[in-house]
Order: C-alpha cells, then structure tokens, then sequence
C-alpha cells in the first residue's frame, strides 16, 4: 500500500468501505518516529524581527495620522500644529496589550536584539538622563512604557544572550533608580508597586539567563547583589544567593550585600545602618526602602533595651546610629513616641507607638543615599561601569 | 472543550493521530484534560462512532477512554493508579529537567511546573469530588497529590504555592484518617514550609510529629526530618545529644551544637563555614545563622555568671566577643545587641547609658531559652 505523506484528504464514509485491520494505520518505522517526535523538543517557529528602527513604520504613520504622539516623538517645531509630525529619530514603539486576534508576530513589526539594545541606549541617554526634560516623574512614564514595549519584543522572539544580557541589566538598573528618585511622589504621577513587580520580573528573568546561560556574565555580581538588598530578608532571595558558586559569593558586592542581610536578620540596625555607608550609590537605592524599617526598629528596641525611669540617653549619640541629623531625629522620634527631654531621649517601652500607615515619609530621610550620588550622572548610573 | 459533541471530539482525536501530534492526542486520551467533564462525551457505548472515524488499534482505544468516563463519575477505585501515574510524571519531569539542564537549554524548572500544573487539575478534581460517599470520595487522594506538589514546589523554590494546598488538606474533615505514610510526608513539608516562614513552634510540632510516626526502619527518612527538626529545638534552646548525632550520621551539627551551648561564636563561625555546603544543599544555613543569637545569650550569660553582680560593665561584653574573634564590634553594637536580647525576653534588665552599663533583674535574669517566644 502507499505510504501517505500528508494529512489525508479522504473522507469517513470513502474509508468505510476499507476493511478493518488489513490495512494498517501505521507500520512498526512510522510508529518509531513518532515516539522519537514526542521525545525531541518541538521545534517551534519562532519569529525573528526585522524592523531596523527604534519604531516600525507602519506604528509611525498610524500613531501619527491619529495624533497620538508623546510629545518627546514630535519633530521640532510642529509641537503646536494641530497634527504634529512624528520625528523618525526620536519616536519609539510603544508598549501594546497582546489582544487576541491581533496579528503582534509581523517581522516588520519587531525589531531585532542589536535594535532593541540601541533603543535602550537612546532612552537611558536623550531622555532618561537628559537635565533639560523635567518633570522626571514624565520622563520615568514614557521610559518605563518604551522599556515594557522593548520587553515584550524580546519576549515574542525569544531573545537570549549577550543582547538579552545588556537590556535586562540597563532596566533593572534604571528600575532601581526611579524607586529611589520618584520615592515620595504622589499615586498618580509615580506608582511604586508597579514599577517593583516590574523590577522583579526583570531581576528575575536577568538572573535565570546568569544561571542557564554559558557567560561570562563579567556585572552578575553586581547584579545579584542588588537583587539581595531590593529583596533583603527574603527567604527566596537568601536561598538562591546560598547557592551561587562559592567564587561569586566571595566577590565584595555580593559579600557586602550578604554582611548588611545577615544584620537585617540578626536585627541588628546600628550594624546594618554602619554597614551601608559603605554601599554605592545604585546599592543605596535599592536598599533605601528597608531602611525606613531598620530605623524603626532601632527605636523600638531601644525603647525596650534601655527601658528605665532615669533614662538619659545622648540625642547625639542617637543622630550618629541612626546616621540622621539633629531635626530628622527629632522628628523621627516625634513619630514614634519617644520621648525628647532636653538633649536627652527618655527611652520607655510603653511610649513606642508605630504610626498609621503612610504617616512616615521616607522620602525625607533619603540624606544616606544621596550624599552619594555627588557627580554621578544619570547616564552612568543606569549603563553601569562598563 | 467541554462543550464540544462526540463527532468534533473524535475529529480533534483523528487530527492529532493524522498530524503526528502525540503530545495533543495524549492530552485527548489523557483523565486530566478538560474534556474528562464533557457529559456529551460520557457513552456507555461508544464503539461504533469511533469505529466511524478512526483507524485501529485508535477506535479501541478511545472507546475504552470514553466507557472509563462512566464509571468513574462517583468512585475512586482508580486513586492508585493516578498514585502510580503522577508519581511517574514528577519523577520523568525531574529526569527530563536534568537532562535539559546538561544541555542548557530551557529555562530553570520549566519542566517541573508543567509536571505540578498537572498534578493542580489532579487535586483540583479530587478537592471538589462533593457527590460520593466518604468510602468513595475522591478527596482521599488529596494528601498524596499534596505531597507530591510539595516535592515539585521545594525543588523548584516556590514554597508560597503551598500554602492552598495545606489550606485545603487543614480545613477537610479527612485530614487525621489518612494513612501513616501519607501524614509522615505531609508534615515533614507543612514543618519545612513554617520553618521557612519563621514559625518555629509549628514547625517543632510537625516536624516532631513526622520524626516520631515515621517507621523504625526508615532510617534514611528519619535523618531528612532530623536535618530540619534539629536547627528548630536548638532555636528554642533544646540542644541535641552526642548519641542521638551519632546514631543518625549527623556529625555536622556537633561542632555548632557545642557553640551554641557554650556561646563560642568563634567556633559556631568555623562550623558553619567548615559545613557550609552541606547545610546550603539542605537549606538549612540561613537558619543555623539565627543560632547566633542563642549563641550571644550565652555568651552573655558566661560573663554575668563570672562577674557575679548584677550591674554589668558593658566593656565586659566588649572583651569577651573580641576574644571571641568577633570582628570590628564596638560599644554601640554591642549595646544594640543587647537591647535585641532584652526586646526578645533573653534578658530582664536595662542598659544604662550613663553609667555604660547592663544593670540584670535580681532574679532569673536570663529566663531559660524554652519559656522565651
């Protein structure tokens, strides 16, 4: 009998007439294959992009006819004209919700690991760090939705490697920054549980192309570092920098980031506090919103430890472990109940009280990371050393 | 596809055998695909309509999938089976992962979390057998899946995903007549997930339970409780003895046992680091490091015991943690140690930073270890 090559064509009720069992579905080789088939992985089509600019032209016109250009697309000059011109220089593609139905696979339409990287690029250094855009919280809104529409095409074409490498590494570190730079700012220019599921999905998916990937991955200690101290204490976290190769661990990032969580877990604040003034400026950011909780906890316990009636504990003595100055301790202890009298605090354990959520302001006590942040630049913050 | 007939059922069935796709007509042959729910698809006698559009050996074998749909509607006799099977696919999908991972090619526990998606649809169908009797419910495979799942979400380190599971295993009424085995495993993995979270007076009750029903002879499975039950009685101030180590091959904890008990932070360092790959494999170390605490009430206890009042200088604690090799401590840490040990209820007393000194309670100034949180 022939060997049929393709799907059949031939209907129910032509086969009917075939006698059962003597002609043979398959013979024992087609049975073989087909096991061999299932053992080997499926090879999927994955799409490879082709669009060679930082937008595809088909998003340009479209995006342009229907006047919903940012305004940092716009070609200069046409800003106030009623249909401003889009500037093929500076326009991106922006981030769209995969809908059902929506053809998002065109190669026309993708741009390819080298373009994704050069787009990253121009949004870290012409708006990211450019001084001239202000508000920054606008600035962060249109990176953020660019970056996310820069993901996703890496994401549709399976982007690995050194390419995948380089992006992820530039957003979590821009990701890292604006939690500390937008820190304070009001819900509706600047939400900080997006932008950390973000950064975690990012810091995710960065550390498993460190562990599946072949290298050498020369910033991974950087980077596993600031994965420690954004998630410092967390079970997850610890357990996974435990397993890194012993040379990794012993570098002096992931060394430092270890010393300040073994404080974090030991409760130890006035270690912890000591311990990130040696941090770097990005280190500080991402471990700037643990220490709202540090110092809190350096007041609670205190409040506990030297618990008596003649208490006379040295106000400066407490500006130097909380590493704040004079006003901001003052403060710091107002919110907290403790007590102030005359240059003197008079811990009690009964008078710590913790305030309603959203009454302590982090921002205002940000003088630990900001002193050093001196001359660095924008740009060589979020592209790193290298 | 809970929706569909008979006809397009056997057509998606007759595609999948005319493609190749194995992987598809598995799903389709497979009870834990949507489809087992389809009550179009329930015939008592489905012969002839497969015969109608598939080929041999295929139209037996559909047709005996579909008569299984009947009988199995309000019995759970099949439970075994689905033991055995999900057994198998959890130990396949840790080979295949394995095998992945040589290559570098995949991501990172791909391969187990489609093996737990699964076994999810597995429980799930168990959890929500509401029609049968007791003798005949479902819900009896309940803590086999669990355990099973937890084996996968450990190896894979997203403990959170176990915390349904165990809300569901807690709030059934089967949960104490499961058999032995079952309740030993379980919890061994409920006592592992709270000693995760911090709770360790749970995780001493499960792990404690686990350790002591689990059969004499099991020695290997009586070790893997030891590891964890271990690092929890000593953070509640329950040293182990020497025999007990011994007699389980756990020699590693001698040397951090004796620290502890003795407040010799210098040789609970050494241990740790001495083992350190050891106790990282079994996911124990971050743990260990919270004996440190212990280890300073200790220490801290020696020095009032040899100073012999009650109003300690703290240069005293100062000296004794450098000869400890304690690196660059100064006064302020060891005040805010101190304070730490007085917040957790290690020491009723004072510090006073006047007079920079401890200043104890007169009486039981260092509660035993057990009676503190």
């Amino acid at each position: 009998m022939n060997r049929r090559k393709g799907p059949r064509r031939t209907s129910h009720t032509q086969r009917q007439g075939d006698p059962a069992g003597e002609r043979r579905w398959k013979n024992q080789n087609q049975w073989q294959d087909q096991g061999s088939a299932l053992v080997k992985e499926a090879q999927e089509t994955v799409q490879k992009g082709t669009c060679q600019t930082m937008c595809p032209a088909r998003e340009m016109q479209e995006r342009e006819s229907q006047n919903r250009l940012h305004h940092f697309e716009m070609l200069a000059g046409t800003e106030g004209h009623r249909k401003p011109r889009a500037d093929p220089s500076r326009i991106v593609k922006e981030y769209s919700r995969p809908a059902a139905g929506k053809d998002s696979t065109n190669p026309s339409d993708l741009r390819p690991p080298a373009v994704l990287l050069k787009t990253v690029c121009y949004l870290i250094d012409d708006i990211a760090a450019a001084p001239a855009l202000q508000p920054w919280s606008e600035v962060y809104s249109f990176v953020f939705d660019r970056l996310r529409g820069v993901k996703q095409d890496m994401i549709i074409q399976r982007v690995s490697g050194t390419e995948c490498v380089a992006i992820l590494e530039r957003m979590v570190r821009f990701l890292i920054y604006a939690s500390y730079r937008l820190c304070g700012e009001p819900l509706r220019l600047y939400d900080p549980k997006i932008n950390e599921t973000h950064l975690q999905e990012n810091l995710s998916w960065l550390l498993d192309c460190y562990a599946s990937g072949t290298g050498p991955h020369t910033n991974q200690d950087e980077f596993q570092a600031l994965g420690l101290l954004y998630n410092l204490g967390s079970p997850r976290a610890m357990q996974h920098i435990m397993e890194l190769p012993e040379e990794l661990r012993s570098s002096p990032a992931i060394s430092l980031a270890l010393s300040v969580n073994q404080a974090f877990l030991e409760r130890n604040p006035v270690r912890l506090l000591r311990l990130a003034q040696k941090l770097n400026f990005l280190q500080s950011c991402a471990l700037h919103r643990h220490l709202v909780t540090c110092r809190k906890d350096l007041l609670l316990i205190y409040s506990h430890g030297f618990s008596s009636r003649n208490c006379r504990f040295p106000l400066d003595k407490l500006c130097q472990v909380l590493a704040l100055d004079w006003s901001l301790t003052t403060q710091l202890c107002q919110t907290y109940g403790v007590e102030i009298k005359d240059n003197h605090v008079v811990f009690t354990k009964t008078a710590f009280t913790d305030p309603e959520q959203g009454k302590l302001q982090c921002l205002q006590y940000h003088n630990i990371v900001e002193e050093k942040q001196k001359d660095l630049t924008v740009r060589s913050i979020i592209h790193g050393s290298t | 596809m809970a929706h569909i007939t008979i006809n397009q059922y056997l057509q998606q069935v007759y595609e999948a055998i005319d493609n190749r796709d194995g992987a598809f007509c598995a799903e389709l042959l497979s009870f834990k695909h949507p489809h087992v729910a389809n009550p179009r698809l329930q015939l008592s006698s489905p012969e002839e309509k497969c015969q109608q559009v598939l080929e041999p050996p295929y139209d037996e074998m559909v047709a005996a999938h579909l008569r299984a749909f009947q009988s199995h509607k309000e019995e759970n006799w099949a439970l075994p089976l689905m033991f055995a099977v999900t057994l198998d696919l959890r130990i396949f999908a840790n080979n295949a992962e394995q095998q992945l991972q040589k290559k570098g090619k995949g991501q990172p526990g791909e391969m187990m979390e489609k093996a737990a998606e699964q076994l999810m649809s597995c429980f799930r169908v168990c959890a929500s057998d509401n029609r049968a009797g007791i003798e005949d419910s479902k819900k009896w495979g309940m803590m086999f899946l669990s355990n099973q799942l937890f084996k996968i979400y450990f190896k894979i380190n997203k403990l959170h995903l176990c915390k349904p599971l165990i809300r569901a295993i807690d709030s059934s009424n089967l949960k104490n007549d499961y058999s032995p085995a079952q309740k030993v495993t379980y919890r061994y993995y409920v006592g592992r997930k709270a000693m995760f979270d911090s709770d360790f007076k749970p995780a001493e009750e499960c792990l404690s339970y686990s350790f002591h029903h689990c059969h004499r002879s099991s020695q290997k499975n009586k070790r893997m409780i030891l590891i964890y039950l271990l690092p929890v009685k000593m953070l509640l101030g329950h040293m182990p003895t020497p025999q007990l180590l011994k007699k389980y091959d756990l020699m590693q904890f001698s040397d951090v046992t004796k620290a502890v008990s003795e407040g010799n932070l210098l040789l609970l360092h050494n241990a740790l680091t001495k083992h350190e790959t050891f106790f990282i494999r079994c996911g124990i170390f971050l743990i260990l490091e919270k004996l440190k605490i212990i280890t300073y009430r200790n220490l801290f206890k020696k020095v009032y015991l040899l100073l012999k009042t009650h109003q300690l200088p703290l240069d005293a604690f100062l000296v004794a943690l450098n000869m400890m090799q304690v690196e660059d401590v100064d006064v302020d840490e060891v005040q805010c140690i101190l304070a730490n040990l007085i917040y957790m209820g290690h020491i009723k007393g004072y510090i006073s930073h006047q007079h920079q000194k401890l200043v104890v309670s007169k009486q039981n100034p260092f509660p035993p270890l057990s009676s503190v949180s």
